[in-house]
């Protein structure tokens, strides 16, 4: 009896395990760095849907990934995508402490790759990438002073390294390509 | 015995392996600046870019640089055997936001063995640029750049042989910035 329960206990272990490493490890980064955004500058992100059915014309809502000009993220896979809009971000002269909590964040997985900062606009923009075998798993976190996006794509190696000849640019094109007008 | 024996062996080989690997790694990495400390710079700065291309990331996208684009085949070039780039640089709007101790924190790794200043141009009204090689022998193990201005300071830390007559190549990619035109300048002045 007691051999059963230890049993099930090292069962239960070891389903709670499978359950939780999975999306601890996939899972979740974006929703740190999500997390670490709201925390530093006290914002709250919008979802999708809500931004959607809200009608918000012109907004950036969905990575609808089609052809044409999407065409590079669409070969490239799964996108993830997260919106503030209208909202404060102040880092109040500690933009160099929101930087260490992003890489705080993020596990020793992704490396930094470029980060651009402007402390009087507010503007900043991190990617981070993580090997994915054959392809990149790209991270870019862009902050202005009323808004901000965090997307996470996968990237073939080619696509990238077309990206990284001005890594200055690499982090606003990413998210002009997930990010798409909502054409209703 | 015979079994224990074969154990040593494979044991003294693997410890000999994980030795000598230690041993290249800290070569390969004795061109490597300690640059981070500079990070709190930007809570001051108007601009900053920071850039971090590691080996992997280096070599895997140094293969998609198109051999039919001049440009790229050239950049192809410069990039074979190059084991990271890393870049700081820092845009300010006043004058003397960063110190002599900021300075200091780089200049202080130049004088360890390997490192010599190769080109030192400038004046304190202009921007004053400073260019060391790490070197082993004949062999380029690295090269850093210290660009320092009333209102800008940038250091560049490329590891790897480089071959300096192609490093203009490099300029504006990678986000390294065009410090080599201040150079050509200054050799043109003269």
């Amino acid at each position: 009896m007691k051999r059963k329960q230890v049993m099930r206990m090292v069962l239960a272990v070891t389903l709670l395990t499978a359950l939780v490493s999975p999306a601890t490890a996939k899972g979740d980064d974006f929703d740190a760095v999500v997390k670490a955004i709201e925390q530093f500058y006290h914002v709250k992100h919008q979802s999708l849907p809500l931004l959607a059915r809200a009608g918000m014309k012109g907004a950036r809502t969905v990575a609808r990934v089609r052809g044409g000009d999407y065409k590079r993220i669409a070969d490239a896979g799964s996108v993830r995508l997260v919106f503030f809009e209208d909202q404060e971000f102040n880092s109040q002269g500690r933009i160099a402490g929101f930087k260490a909590s992003i890489q705080n964040a993020l596990n020793e997985a992704w490396s930094p790759l470029i980060a651009t900062l402007s402390a009087k606009d507010e503007e900043q923009t991190y990617i981070y990438i993580r090997d994915a075998g054959a392809k990149f798993h790209v991270l870019v976190v862009t902050i202005e002073r009323r808004e901000a996006t965090v997307v996470e794509a996968t990237l073939a190696p080619a696509v990238l390294a077309t990206l990284m000849k001005d890594p200055g640019e690499m982090g606003k094109t990413l998210t002009d390509e997930a990010a798409m007008n909502d054409p209703k | 015995m015979k079994t224990l024996f074969q154990t040593s062996l494979k044991f003294a080989a693997v410890m000999l392996l994980l030795i000598g690997g230690a041993a290249i790694t800290t070569h390969a990495q004795g061109a490597r600046l300690q640059i981070d400390q500079l990070d709190s710079l930007a809570n001051k700065a108007s601009e900053t870019v920071d850039v971090k291309l590691d080996e992997r990331l280096m070599q895997t996208t140094a293969k998609f640089f198109s051999g039919k684009d001049p440009d790229d085949a050239e950049i192809r070039e410069v990039l074979k055997g190059v084991k990271g780039i890393y870049v700081k640089r820092f845009e300010f709007e006043r004058e003397g936001e960063y110190s002599q101790a900021d300075l200091e924190s780089i200049r202080s790794q130049f004088r360890n063995p390997g490192w010599n200043r190769i080109v030192s141009v400038g004046s304190k009204k202009e921007i004053s640029i400073e260019v060391y090689l790490m070197q082993n022998g004949d062999q380029i193990e690295g090269m850093a750049v210290l660009a320092t201005g009333a209102k800008e300071l940038t250091v560049v830390n490329i590891i790897g042989p480089v071959d300096l007559n192609k490093l203009s190549k490099l300029e504006g990619n990678f986000g390294v910035p065009p410090v080599g035109d201040a150079i050509r300048e200054r050799e043109k002045k003269k």
